[in-house]
C-alpha cells in the first residue's frame, strides 16, 4: 500500500479524520485528569483509577471488533477478513492491563469486579450499535481513533506516567503495547479506506462515527474523576 | 479594496557568526563550554546568524534601531517618502523597554510623522498579525501606505551572564538552554498598499488559529519553577536568581506544534482558502527536519502535501529570529527567486509559545 494512491474520496475522508484526530487530542488535554498526566501532576491513585475505568472498555474492545467483523456480507468478505485479524491481535490486551493494575498496586480482584462508567457504556453501546449494522463501513472511524489512542498511549502518556510514578514499576506494558505493528496497522487501514470509502456520503459518515467515538472517549475519561 | 506587498527590507547586525564562534560572542557559562550546543546546532541544522551583541557583551544595536533600519530598508528599495507612511505597524517578543509599546520607540528611531500606530506583542506569529492590521487598514481604505517592521533582539537573554546568576550557581537546564543555539537577532519589514509598484504580492488573506486553551506554556520567559511569575517576587534579583527570567521551552511538548501546523493547513484546505496544488512556493519559518516523519507521510497519503522542492527556507544562513524570519526570509526569497505574475506563495508562521499558527496566502501580480 506503500505505493498505491488513495482514491480522491478516501484522501479527503483522511484529511477530514486527521482534522478530527488533532481536534480530539485538544479535547483529552482540556481533560483536568489528563492536563495532570500531561503535567506531571498525576498521582498513583490516578493511574489506578485510570487502568480501572480503561478496563473496563477494552475487555469489551474485542466484542464490537467481532460483531463488525460478521457484520459484513459477501460484498466486503475481503474487508471481513482484515477484521477478523484485527480482532484477533488485540482480543486478549486487557490480560497486559490488569497486571499492570496489580503491578501499581491494585487487587486483581477489584479491577475485574469493575463496572463500566457511564462514558465507557455509551461507548460500548454505540461502537455495538453501529457494528450490528450491516457492512459498517463507518466503525474505520472508530477503528483510526482507537489506533492513533493506541500510538499516543505508546509514546506519549506511557512516558509521562513512568516519569511521575518512577520506571521501576514496569507497569506501562499496556500502554506501551499499542506501538507495536503501528506501520503495519496504518497500512492496512489505509488499504480498507481505499477499497470501502468510494464516494462523499461514506466519508462524511465515517468521519461522523470517528467525532462520535472521540467524544464518548473523552466522556469516559471525565467520568474517571467524578467516580 | 485589494491590498499589495510593494516593497521588502531587512537588516541583519554585524557580520554572519558561525557555530563555532558563537560561545565567544554569547559566553561560557561558568567558563564552560556547553555540552549541549553541538547537539541542538545539529537538529536545528543553522549553520550562521547575526547577534547585536559584541564578545564583551556590548548591545551593538537596539532593537528599535535595527527595526527602523529594516523599514528604512524597505522604503529605500521602493523610492518612497517617509511623510507619506500614514500606518506604522510593529512586532517584537521583546522591545528594549518594558514600557511604551514597541512601535513608539521605531516610530520615533525613524522619525515618521503623525501616523496611527500598532504594536503586536507575541512570539514568532506576531510579525503576521502586525501585518494583518496593516492589511486591514490598507483594505478597507483607510490608509494608503502601511509600513510593517517585526524584530528580535534576544541575544540578550542569552549571554551567560543570564545563567551564571541562577542561585548556588545551579546549572542551567536543558530547556533553558535549548533556544541559546537556536534563536538570534534581525529585522525584516514589508510596505502594504493600495496599488501594486513593480512587481507586488497581493495579499490574498492572513488566518491564524491559535490553542492557549488546549496546551500547556511552551515557550516563555517570567516563569518559574514553582509557578510563580517574575513579578511576583519580591526583587527582580531574585527572579532572576530563581531562573524565572530565562527564556525556556518545553521540549517536550514541541510536536504539538507540527500537529497544529498541519491542523490549521487542512482548515484551510477543507474551508476553501488554498488548494496545495495551486501553490508555488512555501516559506515557513520552522526547521524542515520538524516536518519529516509521521504527520507527513498521513499529510501525502491525504494528497495535501505540498513536494519539497516548492519550499524555500534562508534559517540556516540568516538564523531564527523569531517574528522576524518571515519577513527576513519573504524579503530574501524576493531578491533570490524569479517569480511569476500568477504564482502563488504560502508563508506559514507556527508559534511553539502557547500553540498559536499563522498562515498567509499572497499571489504575485504585475502593474
Amino acid at each position: 500500500m506503500d505505493q498505491t494512491q488513495l482514491n480522491p474520496h478516501a484522501q479527503a475522508c483522511l484529511r477530514g479524520l486527521m482534522r478530527v484526530w488533532f481536534d480530539f487530542e485538544r479535547r483529552l488535554n482540556r481533560i483536568e485528569l489528563i492536563k495532570r498526566l500531561e503535567t506531571a501532576a498525576f498521582s498513583l491513585e490516578d493511574y489506578q483509577s485510570l487502568l480501572l475505568h480503561l478496563r473496563q472498555q477494552v475487555i469489551e474492545g474485542s466484542r464490537w471488533i467481532t460483531r463488525c467483523a460478521s457484520s459484513f456480507t459477501r460484498d466486503y468478505a475481503d474487508v471481513r477478513s482484515i477484521v477478523i485479524g484485527h480482532a484477533n491481535d488485540e482480543h486478549k490486551d486487557y490480560e497486559l492491563l490488569e497486571k499492570d493494575y496489580v503491578a501499581c498496586g491494585g487487587s486483581l480482584s477489584d479491577i475485574q469486579r469493575g463496572e463500566r462508567n457511564p462514558g465507557s457504556d455509551a461507548l460500548h453501546g454505540f461502537l455495538m450499535y453501529r457494528a450490528s449494522l450491516e457492512n459498517p463501513i463507518d466503525l474505520l472511524g472508530a477503528m483510526w481513533m482507537i489506533e492513533g489512542l493506541g500510538d499516543k498511549m505508546a509514546t506519549s502518556w506511557a512516558k509521562q506516567i513512568d516519569t511521575a510514578l518512577g520506571r521501576e514499576l514496569n507497569c506501562t506494558r499496556f500502554l506501551r503495547y499499542h506501538a507495536e505493528n503501528d506501520h503495519q496497522h496504518l497500512q492496512r487501514f489505509y488499504q480498507m479506506l481505499h477499497r470501502t470509502c468510494t464516494d462523499q456520503l461514506i466519508a462524511d459518515r465515517i468521519e461522523k462515527t470517528a467525532i462520535v467515538v472521540g467524544r464518548l472517549y473523552c466522556l469516559q475519561l471525565e467520568e474517571i474523576d467524578e467516580a | 479594496m485589494n491590498a499589495y506587498i510593494t516593497s521588502t527590507g531587512r537588516f541583519l547586525p554585524g557580520s554572519p557568526i558561525d557555530n563555532e564562534e558563537i560561545e565567544n560572542i554569547l559566553g561560557k557559562v561558568h567558563g564552560k563550554a556547553s555540552r549541549l550546543k553541538n547537539k541542538i546546532l545539529a537538529s536545528n541544522g543553522i549553520l550562521t546568524r547575526h547577534y547585536a551583541l559584541d564578545s564583551s557583551h556590548k548591545t551593538t544595536h537596539q532593537n528599535s534601531e535595527m527595526a527602523a533600519l529594516a523599514g528604512q530598508n524597505c522604503l529605500d528599495k521602493r523610492g518612497i517618502a517617509k511623510q507619506k507612511i500614514s500606518m506604522l505597524s510593529c512586532a517584537t517578543s521583546q522591545g528594549d523597554l518594558i514600557l511604551p509599546g514597541f512601535g513608539s520607540l521605531v516610530q520615533a528611531e525613524m522619525q515618521l510623522q503623525d501616523l496611527e500606530l500598532h504594536t503586536t506583542h507575541g512570539i514568532c506569529s506576531s510579525s503576521l498579525m502586525a501585518l494583518k492590521a496593516a492589511y486591514n487598514s490598507v483594505r478597507t481604505g483607510e490608509h494608503a501606505h502601511s509600513l510593517v517592521i517585526a524584530s528580535e533582539l534576544c541575544s540578550r537573554l542569552f549571554k551567560a551572564s543570564r545563567y551564571e546568576a541562577l542561585l548556588n550557581a545551579k546549572k542551567p537546564d536543558f530547556n533553558a538552554e535549548f533556544l541559546r543555539w537556536m534563536l538570534s537577532d534581525g529585522a525584516g519589514s514589508c510596505l502594504v498598499e493600495t496599488k501594486p509598484h513593480k512587481q507586488s504580492l497581493r495579499i490574498d488573506w492572513i488566518k491564524s488559529f491559535s490553542h492557549a486553551d488546549a496546551f500547556p506554556t511552551c515557550m516563555s520567559v517570567g516563569a518559574s519553577s514553582t509557578g510563580q511569575t517574575w513579578q511576583d517576587y519580591a526583587t527582580y534579583a531574585e527572579a532572576e536568581s530563581q531562573g524565572a527570567l530565562l527564556l525556556r521551552q518545553d521540549v517536550r511538548l514541541l510536536d504539538n506544534i507540527v500537529k497544529i501546523g498541519v491542523d490549521g493547513f487542512l482548515r484551510l484546505i477543507a474551508d476553501d482558502y488554498v488548494q496545495p496544488q495551486t501553490i508555488d512556493y512555501v516559506l515557513c519559518h520552522y526547521s524542515s527536519d520538524y516536518f519529516r516523519g509521521k504527520i507527513f507521510e498521513m499529510l501525502s497519503q491525504a494528497g495535501a502535501a505540498i513536494p519539497e522542492h516548492k519550499w524555500y527556507t534562508n534559517l540556516y544562513t540568516r538564523g531564527n529570529t523569531g517574528c522576524a524570519s518571515i519577513f527576513i526570509m519573504l524579503d530574501e526569497f524576493l531578491q533570490t527567486a524569479s517569480i511569476q505574475a500568477g504564482q502563488q506563495i504560502i508563508c506559514m508562521v507556527p508559534e511553539s509559545g502557547r500553540f498559536n499558527t499563522a498562515y498567509m496566502k499572497l499571489t504575485v501580480v504585475e502593474p
